[in-house]
């Protein structure tokens, strides 16, 4: 039977971005409306079974409720705790049940979660987050048809699919103990507080896996550098303080800064950095994570080996080309 | 994002000061000490400290039946909050009002109110005054999740938000309105998603982490002071103690309490303010010392002053 999973955050697009820029509330009910249109695409790809992640809106049993779909819907076995680790373990035992493709509905932190359960499975995020470099502003309806043909083997991971780079956040002994997905960054506050960073006064290094002129978040300082696509197994270290550059990028929705970029360097798969900064925080994909305590450090790793991800618009020329929907 | 070192201590200070408070009331109350009902704000007390750490002393906050927090956070005094409580005439409303109607003008506490969802029309009243006079001042409303149910509190935020009053809408969502949870009385659970239909910003935050409350007041007061509208914050947290004292609390597992206390506020702020040398071990146990004394003189006042006399019962009689 072909199963995936969901992840759905229900406190996503909630954060304190909403009162210091102009993020959008992201309601759960139009997370409930996502996920109905996700199963009506992955019930036409063949998928019989999801297994989702418990969370206390009940985003998926109430998305299940309100529709006609031959899905059948199965809590992971686990309790909510209402912590971003309940992502994590919950994308832990999808892989264990056997699910083909595991969706997230969620932002950036949320794709991040997902990936540190170190899934071998293809993950599809779907933006309902704050600063969306990572998951796709795409219909949901497409992601489930895209996702579904994956999931039921249509088209195979190797065509339909590329696996992202990371950062990978090493103790003192070089052991992994945190990633990001898109940016992390060294914020010289000891707090973390309401996560979110929205202003750069007290950021002193960022790295990037990815940066286009079109991002957002902190990756868009890079981006207005250069432009460093996913594939390209790149990254970009970028260190702030007086220099010949100053950078002017949205860092938050509809938050613009001006930042100096004092130097930068092109990162290459496992090339690592000692932060020589302690205390500090470590933000990773846009969040106060990391508290590094006075005395401790640790360093930044550019890896090759992050999570693998459905290539929707990919996915969807092939499966044109296949006649997967020509009858 | 950065706070001073004074700030924070003062923000731990609150906070132990409404946890010994309150703790003491719990006993009191168990002793048959204290007349009238008493609604505990264990568990919450990095909301009123958070959120009061953000405002000036002119500006105001509206309370609740759940509101010696509230009030001890913005500066009320533990002497006149002890003997109303005990019923005794040097209390705030010499002693007539007891623990839900707690007022002092002078430091903006426009009184804690025992009709739930009852400081909404009070806060909106208060952000129009601030407007009309064309000050900077800032109103923060104080609120329940079964608060948030009530009309008078949507039609505040209506109010509020139509003719852009500046009020910051904290709620704390405990869980529970008396004995019924959220998930009875509700059809949505976060009550930040109600913000949209009002057209002002609506965030979560960590309710017992009391940086992050800050953080989120901080930035909605600046926004509020600068003329730009109301917002609302949820605050997620739970009180520990029943609706009342004297609540069994049939309706919840103890499990459910159990995993609450680990989150809670104190040891979490008070370890960080250790491990990050702002306060040494000694320090931190002088200032301990420091609020247990004031509580214990508090106690003393209340214990000491006389009840009101019969012949002052009609005395401040409004209505």
């Amino acid at each position: 039977m072909i199963t995936v999973g969901i992840i759905a955050n229900p406190i996503s697009g909630k954060d304190i971005r909403r009162l210091v820029a102009h993020g959008s509330v992201f309601d759960n009910q139009e997370k409930v409306r996502i996920v109905r249109r996700l199963l009506v695409g992955l019930a036409w790809a063949g998928v019989k079974r999801v297994i989702f992640m418990p969370d206390y809106y009940a985003i998926v049993q109430r998305a299940h409720k309100g529709i006609d779909t031959p899905i059948d819907i199965e809590s992971a076995p686990m309790c909510a705790e209402n912590t971003q680790d309940d992502s994590t373990k919950a994308a832990r035992l999808m892989a264990e049940a056997g699910v083909s493709c595991i969706f997230v509905l969620g932002g950036d932190g949320t794709s991040r979660a997902v990936a540190k359960g170190k899934a071998k499975i293809p993950i599809l995020p779907i933006s309902t987050g704050t600063n969306n470099v990572f998951p796709f502003m795409i219909e949901a309806t497409i992601a489930g048809l895209a996702g579904g043909i994956i999931a039921s083997g249509q088209i195979s991971l190797e065509d339909g699919c590329f696996r992202s780079p990371s950062i990978e956040i090493l103790d003192e002994e070089d052991s992994v103990f945190d990633i990001a997905l898109v940016d992390a960054a060294v914020h010289t506050d000891t707090f973390i507080g309401s996560k979110a960073i929205w202003s750069l006064d007290q950021v002193s290094q960022i790295f990037l896996t990815r940066c286009r002129p079109d991002s957002i978040g902190l990756s868009a300082i890079g981006g207005q550098l250069h432009t460093i696509n996913p594939e390209d197994q790149q990254g970009l270290h970028l260190l702030l303080g007086e220099g010949e550059k100053r950078v002017t990028a949205p860092i938050a929705p509809g938050l613009m800064q001006t930042v100096a970029v004092a130097g930068e360097a092109r990162l290459q798969p496992g090339d690592t950095i000692f932060i020589n900064e302690s205390p500090c925080i470590i933000a990773l994909d846009g969040e106060r994570e990391v508290e590094v305590r006075r005395g401790k450090h640790v360093s930044i790793r550019f890896s090759s080996d992050g999570p693998l991800v459905v290539d929707v618009p990919k996915v969807m020329t092939l499966a044109q080309q296949a006649k997967l929907l020509v009858q | 994002m950065t706070k001073s070192k004074e700030k924070m201590i003062q923000m731990y200070m609150t906070m132990y000061r409404i946890r010994q408070f309150e703790s003491k009331l719990q006993e009191f109350f168990a002793d048959g000490k204290i007349p009238g009902f008493v609604h505990l704000y264990l568990g919450e007390e990095a909301v009123a400290s958070g959120t009061c750490a953000a405002l000036r002393k002119d500006d105001y906050i509206t309370s609740t039946h759940r509101g010696h927090g509230h009030v001890i956070a913005k500066g009320g005094d533990l002497k006149m909050m002890m003997a109303e409580i005990f019923g005794k005439s040097t209390g705030y409303c010499k002693g007539k009002g007891g623990s839900m109607h707690i007022a002092d003008a002078s430091l903006g506490i426009l009184g804690a109110n025992g009709i739930v969802g009852g400081g909404g029309p009070i806060a909106a009243g208060a952000g129009m005054a601030i407007q009309y006079r064309g000050e900077d001042g800032v109103v923060v409303c104080f609120f329940g999740d079964g608060a948030s149910n009530q009309g008078t509190t949507q039609e505040a935020l209506n109010l509020a938000s139509a003719w852009e009053l500046p009020v910051v809408f904290v709620n704390e969502n405990n869980g529970y309105g008396i004995s019924c949870p959220t998930s009875k009385s509700m059809a949505i659970t976060d009550i930040a998603d109600r913000a949209a239909g009002y057209d002002m910003p609506g965030v979560i935050v960590d309710g017992n982490d009391v940086i992050a409350v800050n953080e989120a007041v901080s930035a909605a007061v600046e926004r509020a002071r600068k003329g730009g509208g109301p917002s609302l914050i949820e605050c997620k947290t739970y009180r520990w103690r029943g609706h009342f004292e004297g609540d069994a609390c049939t309706y919840r597992e103890k499990s459910e309490l159990d995993e609450w206390v680990k989150k809670d506020p104190l040891p979490r702020f008070s370890k960080k303010l250790l491990d990050d040398g702002i306060l040494s071990k000694k320090e931190l146990e002088k200032l301990h010392a420091k609020i247990d004394t004031e509580l214990q003189e508090a106690i003393a006042f209340a214990e000491e002053s006389p009840l009101p006399e019969p012949a002052d019962i009609f005395e401040d009689v409004y209505a």
